[in-house]
């Protein structure tokens, strides 16, 4: 178990984003995890947790740790049980080696969120991360089976177990999901998995802004058919520019089954989209895949000098129109870019906002406080230190939050492990 | 009158009357005679007796009468249709019930956001019947589900022979209204927006088996019906041929719908309750699959579970030639256990969980448990996620045979344990499998688990003395379970 004391890019990481120290600790083994933690949490030192770093941004106000405790060495495939459809992994294993390594089997882990060759799993489950195949496929916690999870104090908690059914006593993988490493630090992570399609295809069309109306009345009759897309993902026009050299709204249709029944979809589209409609099946969608996966800045690769802030939004499903047509009124105010790509079917959207600091701290601002109009929520997942001071970076507490406060006293009394980088500062 | 019930006034418990002040007096029984119905749920080999039973019709009544049980130190419990089968419902402790079966509308359909709103006592199968003629329906399909509640599904994270392909309950919850054990009433995502930001209070309490709140309100998520949907019909000489068929269709990559097995006493059951459909007697095995999804795709996936078939020497296959022979096949199965009481006097479910790939030697050492107890063991399961239903066929009228029973159920669940399996995949834990949770977990696990309890359930009134083994009473269940009045299951 080496301590590191690394100068230089990780005290500028540290300034820019917060969530590290200069001072990290890469645990081998589950063990010694647990003896970190223990010692610790027995002299009041403060922790932060990472992975594979890409997640600085997101959350945490806390201006200091005592030291980070780092998962990346805690890697590989733990077990993997082709006929039972499952895997057991260490959580510092990036979502692609993990993918790379069921390939070989035709499995796959459902999920697909940003920055896979970067993105581990460990992290991906605690920020509860996932992408336009969500529509299909559901999230981290529909496939999360068992965890083992290392207790403030030291314990090792088996959560969950092996197997693809059990409800054996609480749920209590659903409490780590999504916990941004405030509970528990988790060593191990089983997950269900899916068989890789046996054909896929993605199909885009896009319309102009007038036309968008025609659009959401496909899309409602997409969802009243009897096809089943994995993916309906709008694009606003700024981002469009960007991905298809085209100022127009766009929405991504993702298809996945049988070869005919993948055809038979793409004819379906076909013939009853919106008259306006350009459609356009694309010859290389992995290739477009891998560029979308890449998208949104990170913590790893931010450092320009204009500032991005990245928002998770969620909203009804249909919500995510009035969404991004606002998202297209405040690009015409010119002081910030705004990218927005949103999952009609499943209402999460990302928006990027891109301009002065000061700018990009207002409008997010603005967003989140729309998005809750509309009975949603926004919430920040990417933004320099500095500034998610300035917000509410988890946007408001509701009714449970009084629940949420009782778990993190009941599992971590003493705030070892990622304090205040939670809503309400848990 | 006045005179009556002046006289009656005197003698009535304060807290009847305290009870009968907040849902009414129609709404409440608190008679012996009343109250014997409500002395068990599905597992009915435990009983015990009720203070009360109050049907509260909105979500101020739950939340007065619950501030009213808080403030008194009365315990109480939830419940719906009483079709739980591991005792969940059971008054323990001489509960307070408060039964949801009055809070049973669709508040809600939105087509547009795929969300429907229903209250707690809404029976599951309504929900599918209220939306079909849009197209869409709910997933979850226990195969109780034309009597329990969606509340009641809440709380045990039911399951269903449906849930292989589309999930279980949890996956399908998108907001709920909850009232905690000291009244206060909580909404999580009321709008069935997804990922609320933290923790996620939505999936500690579903599955928690009424423990850690009353839930009052649940927002759904509603699913198009498939385009098309092939049912086949499977019939094996061997067991072992059954379960091979089983894994290679799932490795070929098939997800089916529902992918359900039974075995030789299960057979014999199904053929003598009230849906038979000419089952051969004397094959080992039968398994119905389902696949489902866009027409186009099904003729070749049919194709493939035909040859998984026909390499593990199949004697018999068919597809359902229409929705009638479809819809008798399910009926054969969905009314499975029921049909048991058509071979046997009494019988206990059992549900345990297996890795898939572990099913021909668990059903072996299930048959050694039949032989070891001399009970005869129906199984009639969920082997596409190894979700077994082991049905113990026994006599209570026969001296000591219950409590056989019960050793049989827990070996089996044991069997399941050591293949690295849960003890239970849908019917939950209840007073039936609180011993058994040490199969699985530590103190320390359990200890883990009870801590969450705390934080909302701090005083343990809601629901006292389920899912959770008693560690200060180290009296071995069973014993508890002689000590009572051990009574015939239906
Ligand atoms: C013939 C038969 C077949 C079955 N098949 C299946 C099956 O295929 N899959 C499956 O999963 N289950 C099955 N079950 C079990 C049972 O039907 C389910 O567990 C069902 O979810 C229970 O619903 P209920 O309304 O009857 O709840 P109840 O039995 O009334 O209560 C069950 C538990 O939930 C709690 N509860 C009830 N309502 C609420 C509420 N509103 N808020 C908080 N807690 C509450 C109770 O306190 C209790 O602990 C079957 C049962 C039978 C009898």
């Amino acid at each position: 178990m080496d301590e590191l004391l690394i100068e230089g890019p990780l005290t500028e990481l540290a300034n820019r984003f917060g969530n590290i120290t200069p001072h990290i600790r890469y645990p081998e083994t589950e063990d010694e995890v647990a003896m970190i933690l223990q010692e610790a949490n027995k002299n009041g030192k403060k922790l932060a947790i990472v992975s594979g770093g890409t997640k600085l941004g997101y959350g945490g106000i806390k201006p200091n740790y005592d030291f980070t405790l780092s998962l990346k060495k805690l890697t590989g495939i733990v077990e993997h049980t082709a006929g039972d459809m499952t895997v057991t992994v260490k959580p510092g294993t990036t979502m692609q080696n993990l993918q790379q390594f069921l390939k070989q089997h035709n499995q796959m882990v459902p999920l697909d969120p940003a920055h896979s060759s970067a993105s581990t799993i460990g992290g991906v489950v605690s920020a509860n991360e996932s992408g336009p195949k969500r529509l299909k496929y559901g999230a981290a916690r529909d496939h999360v089976i068992g965890m083992r999870i290392v207790y403030p104090d030291g314990k090792i908690i088996r959560t969950g177990g092996k197997v693809v059914k059990n409800v054996a006593g609480y749920d209590m993988n659903k409490l780590f999901i999504g916990a941004m490493g405030t509970l528990g630090v988790i060593t191990e992570i089983t997950l269900k998995l899916r068989p890789l399609p046996k054909h896929s295809s993605t199909v885009t069309l896009s319309v102009q802004e007038d036309a968008l109306n025609d659009l959401k009345s496909f899309i409602i009759r997409i969802q009243d058919s009897t096809i089943e897309p994995v993916s309906l993902e709008l694009i606003n026009p700024t981002l469009s520019k960007s991905l298809f050299h085209k100022d127009e709204y766009h929405l991504i249709i993702a298809l996945e089954d049988v070869k005919k029944a993948v055809l038979f979809q793409e004819d379906w589209i076909d013939e009853n989209k919106p008259t306006e409609a350009m459609m356009n099946v694309l010859e290389q969608p992995e290739d477009f895949w891998t560029r979308f996966n890449e998208l949104t800045p990170n913590s790893q690769n931010d450092f320009h000098d204009t500032t991005s802030g990245v928002m998770k939004v969620g909203t009804a499903n249909m919500g995510v129109f009035p969404l991004l047509q606002e998202c297209d009124r405040l690009n015409l105010e010119g002081n910030v870019q705004i990218l927005a790509h949103a999952g009609v079917g499943h209402g999460l959207s990302t928006i990027i906002v891109s301009g002065q600091p000061e700018n990009v701290v207002q409008w997010i601002r603005y967003i989140q406080a729309f998005s809750e109009e509309y009975g949603g929520y926004g919430i920040v997942k990417h933004l320099p230190f500095e500034l998610r001071e300035q917000l509410e970076v988890w946007g408001q507490q509701k009714g449970s939050f009084s629940l949420m406060r009782g778990i993190k006293q009941k599992i971590d009394p003493k705030n070892t492990l990622n304090e205040q980088r939670f809503i309400g500062g848990i | 009158m006045v005179l009556l019930s002046r006289r009656k006034k005197a003698t009535i418990d304060p807290d009847i009357l305290a009870l009968s002040k907040i849902v009414g007096t129609k709404s409440i029984l608190h008679h012996k005679e009343d109250l014997l119905s409500y002395d068990c749920d599905g597992f009915t080999i435990h009983k015990a007796m009720p203070k009360a039973v109050i049907f509260p019709k909105n979500t101020e009544e739950v939340s007065a009468a619950v501030k009213y049980c808080a403030s008194h130190n009365i315990p109480f419990l939830a419940r719906g249709a009483g079709t739980g089968l591991s005792g969940g419902a059971i008054p323990l402790n001489n509960e307070v019930i408060i039964s949801l079966v009055k809070m049973k509308n669709l508040l809600s359909v939105d087509y547009e956001n795929r969300k429907a709103v229903v209250q707690p006592g809404f029976v599951n199968l309504k929900l599918t019947n209220s939306i079909s003629h849009k197209g869409y329906y709910y997933a979850p399909d226990p195969s109780s589900q034309y009597v329990c509640t969606i509340g009641g599904n809440v709380a045990e994270n039911a399951g269903g022979a449906h849930c292989l392909k589309y999930g279980v309950t949890t996956n399908h919850i998108l907001g709920l209204e909850v009232v905690l054990p000291d009244g206060e009433v909580i909404e999580i995502s009321p709008n069935g927006v997804l990922d609320t930001p933290g923790y996620d209070i939505l999936g500690i309490l579903t599955g928690s088996e009424g423990t850690l709140g009353i839930v009052t309100k649940i927002t759904v998520r509603i699913l198009k019906n498939p385009e098309s949907k092939k049912t086949v019909l499977a019939y094996f000489d061997r067991v072992e041929d059954g379960s091979h068929a089983v894994s290679d269709i799932i490795s070929a990559g098939i997800i089916p719908a529902a992918l359900e097995m039974m075995d030789q006493t299960a057979i014999e059951g199904v053929e003598a309750g009230a849906f038979p459909v000419g089952h051969p007697p004397d094959i080992e095995a039968l398994l119905l699959i389902e696949v489902d999804g866009i027409t186009e795709g099904i003729a070749e996936q049919i194709e493939q579970i035909l040859t998984v078939c026909e390499n593990h020497h199949v004697r018999d296959v068919k597809v359902a030639r229409d929705e009638e022979e479809r819809g008798r096949w399910w009926a054969n199965r969905k009314t499975g256990f029921g049909a048991m009481g058509a071979i046997s006097p009494d019988y206990l479910v059992q549900d345990g969980v297996i890795p898939r790939s572990k099913l021909p030697e668990v059903l072996k050492e299930i048959r050694n448990i039949s032989k070891e107890y001399n009970l005869r063991i129906a199984n009639i399961f969920h082997a596409g996620d190894g979700n077994l239903h082991p049905l113990i066929l026994f006599d209570s009228r026969i001296e000591g045979e219950t409590e056989k029973a019960l050793l049989a159920g827990t070996a089996c669940l044991k069997a399941c344990a050591d293949a690295g399996g849960s003890i239970t995949g849908e019917h939950g834990v209840g007073i039936e499998k609180k011993e058994e949770m040490r199969f699985i977990f530590s103190d320390e696990e359990l200890e883990a688990q009870t801590s969450i309890r705390d934080v909302f359930n701090p005083h343990n009134l809601l629901n006292q003395g389920k899912l959770f083994p008693t560690p200060s009473r180290c009296m071995d269940i069973k014993k508890v379970v002689n000590e009572t009045s051990l009574t015939k299951s239906t």
